[in-house]
């Protein structure tokens, strides 16, 4: 095979770059352990660094080596870790010039800019017109309408960037460039992409002995890198980060000490101690200095004190599992009715689904404030409407009932229910719309057979459509359950403070709020978001138990 | 007489259908009704027992020989309700009684009166109470009688003709009302507590959120569905694994990565970590998996690159689901209130988005909850505006995600 002598040339210094680059990273590693670069980072942070540089050191030398010996392998090892130091130094460029928190200034001028983004949308229109004309008939020849359209469109856009300020913008990000992070993240650019193209170009792919699935893999690579590396920046890392912190006594800003199982410990120190007399004062059976009552159980003459080293959490949880066990029912059995309502092949049911669908869609915080004012205990119109049901039937049977004027959100015996009611309230649409299409699967073929066989509504119902509803029943039940386990924003919006009457609303998220972002005992928050996580995995593996159970009559 | 019977069964059957939904159509309803009339009332009439649901203003009248304009009632003359304007309010009456006769009662303003024998006032004792004796003056003479009882009514007078006037109390009369929907208190509210400015946040979040996740969620779907290569596989079960991981795991780490790059209090932590989402590749992937390979493959021979593919063919033929994922992600973005609280300070209100704003505005606003119903408004109609419009897709795709999983 001929290779022309400038890939030959290319080739080369790609793999002397290579072994730079792998000398140049390991020369990284010892700086930073040797405090010469930079003096204080956090030693997961440290770590990490390390790891990365080393993998990528070694696998540059590597790389060298393969691209002597034409390996393809050498090539795509090449450009992957060209492609990561490119968006890098690209991602630091960016934010050495200001513009990820310049996003902040966009806001101040961007409503300014709007009556600009209206041209762009008239010229959107002209077009949209062009296209239904051109339909109908051809009235305007070769459609001078789209050039038009297309025309003002652009200079709305270009009149709303420069109306938002981004040639300042442009001006100040070149500006910050100019600092020394900023001149090498450049040059670190300039540098990768050039290798990237050295090495990347088909001639070069042609002397290393590509084939066609090699350039697959690349490409599968290269398109999915902007979601994997966002991925593992913002979810599988912090992940793995969130299990770290739980180990130490992070505050967020100082470097985290490591304190092993204490967090955990901590939450999960518990006592149940047998009471001699029912009123027993707690003192008097456990170590106040360490426990505090949670509640008591009773009966007869004796009765069982569960006590805590931290009582606010098991009264968060008690809060947070008595919240699912009465939202979830509430919010899956009317959907479950209601979706075998509209399954009925009656006029106007697609409507009822929207209608049903809206509470779901909408801001938990704007739906929160609405309840908050219909729940006032007062002029609410919830007490109203109670008033008015109790004046109906006392009038109508003569009867005397009296009218709670239930307190709602001041009352501790009724600010759980307060929330478990807004929550029931904007799930249930979506459950439903859940429930129907899980319907809409059931084949009409088992109906029409039990209707020979003589089985009535009830029947079919019992013994055809809950067991083939089963497992959409399991999906439905086990979100509602994943969902109502972090209830927060309901809470922390309708209730002032957010704990409610006598900690009655205290939820597991409330708690790990207030312990990670109000305290800063951050530590002592990833270990109750763990805790929480354990036990949503083992409701969703009960449920899920409970559904292969029941569920005989599958496939 | 059978087929009746069955005929009236259906009805029925068809009639208790459509009961118990419009029912629960009302309960859905009712809050968001609730809240579009309250924000248009004025404060005094979001504070009324009962409730009602029509924004209402008392109507008023200017008069001359009034400075500001009076407050219109219903008052019944022979019979018949007539508009008339309260002139005077807080005028006292009492009612008096000759001491022989107490049923034999009069009625007077109480400056009309005066105390018998001055401010040594003189007294009578009724079954062995000691009431006070006032001069009271009776077709032209004076009578000393003593108090029954004393209310405070108003005097209102005739718009027409302001020499007829009726005294009757003020609290039991019924205000003359006209519907008035106060939509200022749009414009109050945007105004107030940079509501103005948390809504180009939020707007300009979510806009970014949306672009970002379906630029990312596409081509990352893409390769996932139709590019083969080592660990694609074990890598799509991974992402699927994480989609059931509650998000407040993260919640912590998050904000210390913010922490480590700078970006708490920035619009920035609400847009970056929230545009690559396993979830919108999951179902860009299912999507793209349905597309025939065929025609792929063809422009592959054609000397089209995966790129071009992508742009020229797959994605204007994917609009529905694009759409759909866009929906998502909208109302993810523009709802979301946890991590703004946890990465925007309280203080920092020009980086507020409207949640926050909302909850600013809660506490310092609970005297009109006009206002804070409007800010609700703000924020609740757009997602449903955006509902409406992308319904159809949103719905069904909903339901789909339902059935396979």
């Amino acid at each position: 095979m001929v290779i022309n002598p400038r890939t030959e040339f290319l080739l080369k210094i790609s793999m002397v770059w290579r072994g730079i680059f792998s000398l140049l990273t390991f020369g990284v590693v010892i700086a930073l352990w040797s405090g010469i670069l930079t003096s204080e980072l956090a030693l997961w942070l440290k770590i990490l660094l390390t790891v990365i540089l080393i993998t990528a050191s070694i696998f540059s030398a590597i790389g060298a080596g393969q691209i002597y010996r034409r390996e393809h392998s050498g090539r795509m090892i090449s450009l992957v870790i060209d492609y990561l130091a490119f968006v890098a130094c690209s991602i630091i460029a960016l934010n050495t010039g200001e513009v990820f928190i310049g996003i902040d200034a966009l806001g101040e001028t961007f409503a300014s800019g709007l009556p600009y983004l209206g041209i762009v949308a008239m010229g959107y229109f002209l077009g949209v017109i062009d296209e239904y004309y051109t339909q109908k008939k051809q009235l305007w020849g070769e459609s001078s309408l789209k050039v038009v359209s297309r025309w003002v469109m652009l200079g709305g856009f270009v009149l709303f960037i420069f109306q938002v300020g981004a040639i300042d913008g442009i001006l100040y990000f070149l500006n910050k460039l100019t600092q020394p992070l900023g001149i090498l993240s450049v040059a670190g650019i300039a540098l990768f992409g050039f290798f990237m193209w050295a090495i990347g170009r088909s001639e070069s792919a042609v002397a290393m002995h590509s084939k066609t699935n090699h350039e697959q893999i690349l490409s599968g690579w290269l398109f999915l890198s902007p979601n994997l590396l966002g991925f593992l920046i913002f979810f599988a890392g912090p992940l793995v980060l969130s299990l770290y912190f739980s180990f130490t006594d992070s505050d967020a800003f100082s470097t985290p000490n490591w304190v092993g199982f204490a967090n955990y410990a901590k939450i999960l120190n518990i006592q149940l101690v047998s009471l001699a007399y029912p009123e027993q004062l707690a003192k008097e059976v456990v170590n106040i200095s360490v426990y505090d009552e949670v509640g008591r159980f009773t009966f007869g003459n004796s009765g069982i004190l569960f006590a805590a080293a931290d009582k606010y959490f098991w009264i968060a949880l008690r809060n947070t599992l008595s919240f699912v066990f009465l939202a979830v029912p509430l919010s899956v059995f009317p959907a479950l009715v209601l979706s075998n309502i509209l399954n009925s092949k009656l006029p106007g049911m697609k409507f009822y689904r929207a209608l049903y669908f809206m509470p779901s869609i909408a801001a938990i915080v704007g739906i929160s404030l609405v309840w908050q004012w219909l729940y006032n205990a007062t002029i609410g119109y919830i007490n109203y409407f109670i008033t008015l049901g109790i004046e109906f039937w006392n009038n109508l049977f003569n009867l005397a009932i009296i009218d709670p004027k239930i307190q709602w959100v001041s009352d501790e015996k009724t600010a759980l229910l307060a929330v478990v009611l807004i929550a029931a309230w904007q799930t249930m649409g979506f459950n439903t719309v859940l429930f129907l299409a899980g319907l809409q699967n059931i084949p009409g073929e088992l109906y029409e057979a039990a209707t020979v066989d003589g089985a009535g509504n009830w029947d079919k119902f019992w013994n055809i459509t809950l067991p083939m509803l089963a497992p959409t029943t399991f999906f439905v039940v086990s979100t509602t359950t994943i969902q109502a386990m972090q209830v927060f924003e309901q809470v922390f919006i309708l209730m002032n403070p957010p704990e409610g009457p006598n900690n009655s609303t205290i939820t597991l998220v409330l708690y790990l709020y207030r312990n990670g972002f109000q305290n800063f005992k951050q530590g002592y928050a990833s270990a109750i978001a763990w805790v929480l996580f354990i036990v949503i995995f083992g409701l969703t593996l009960v449920q899920f138990q409970q559904q292969r159970k029941s569920s005989i009559y599958e496939s | 007489m059978k087929i009746k019977s069955y005929r009236f069964q259906q009805f029925f059957s068809k009639f208790s259908v459509y009961f118990i939904l419009t029912f629960f159509a009302l309960v859905m309803i009712f809050p968001f009704l609730y809240m579009v009339a309250t924000s248009l009332k004025i404060p005094s009439d979001t504070f009324r027992y009962p409730p009602r649901m029509l924004p209402q203003d008392p109507a008023s009248i200017t008069m001359t020989g009034y400075e500001k304009p009076l407050p219109l009632y219903f008052v019944e003359i022979n019979g018949q309700k007539e508009k008339y304007a309260l002139a005077k309010s807080n005028i006292k009456i009492g009612t008096f009684a000759p001491p022989n006769d107490v049923t034999k009662t009069i009625d007077r303003f109480i400056d009309e009166v005066s105390p018998t024998g001055g401010a040594d006032q003189k007294t009578v004792s009724i079954n062995g109470k000691e009431e006070k004796l006032f001069d009271v003056i009776v077709d032209g003479q004076t009578v000393s009688m003593i108090q029954i009882s004393q209310t405070t009514v108003g005097e209102f007078i005739d718009p027409q003709d302001p020499s007829k006037k009726v005294y009757q109390n003020v609290r039991l009369s019924d205000p003359v009302e006209s519907v008035n929907a106060h939509a200022e208190n749009y414009t109050k509210v945007l105004e107030l507590n940079n509501m103005g400015r948390a809504l180009t946040n939020t707007t300009l979040v979510t806009i970014f959120v949306v672009l970002g996740q379906l630029i990312t969620s596409v081509i990352g779907g893409y390769a996932f569905a139709r590019l083969k290569f080592p660990g694609r596989d074990t890598l799509f079960v991974f992402y699927l694994g994480t989609i059931m991981i509650p998000f407040v795991m993260l919640i912590v780490p998050l904000y210390q990565l913010m922490v480590l790059i700078g970006w708490t209090d920035r619009l920035a932590a609400l847009i970056i970590p929230w545009i690559f989402t396993a979830y919108g590749t999951f179902l860009m992937r299912q999507h793209f998996i349905t597309f025939p390979k065929e025609i792929e493959e063809a422009a592959l021979i054609d000397g089209a690159s995966r790129l071009q593919i992508l742009t020229k063919i797959l994605i204007p033929a994917s609009v529905p689901a694009l759409a759909t994922q866009s929906t998502f992600t909208f109302l993810y973005a523009w709802n979301s209130f946890f991590w703004p609280l946890v990465i925007i300070n309280v203080g920092n209100e020009k980086n507020h988005v409207l949640t926050l704003a909302l909850n600013v505005l809660r506490g310092r606003a609970s005297d009109t909850p006009n206002l804070i119903l409007a800010g609700a408004a703000i924020a609740v109609i757009p997602p449903l505006v955006v509902f409406i419009l992308g319904q159809r897709f949103f719905v069904e795709s909903v339901a789909s995600s339902g059935v396979k999983g």
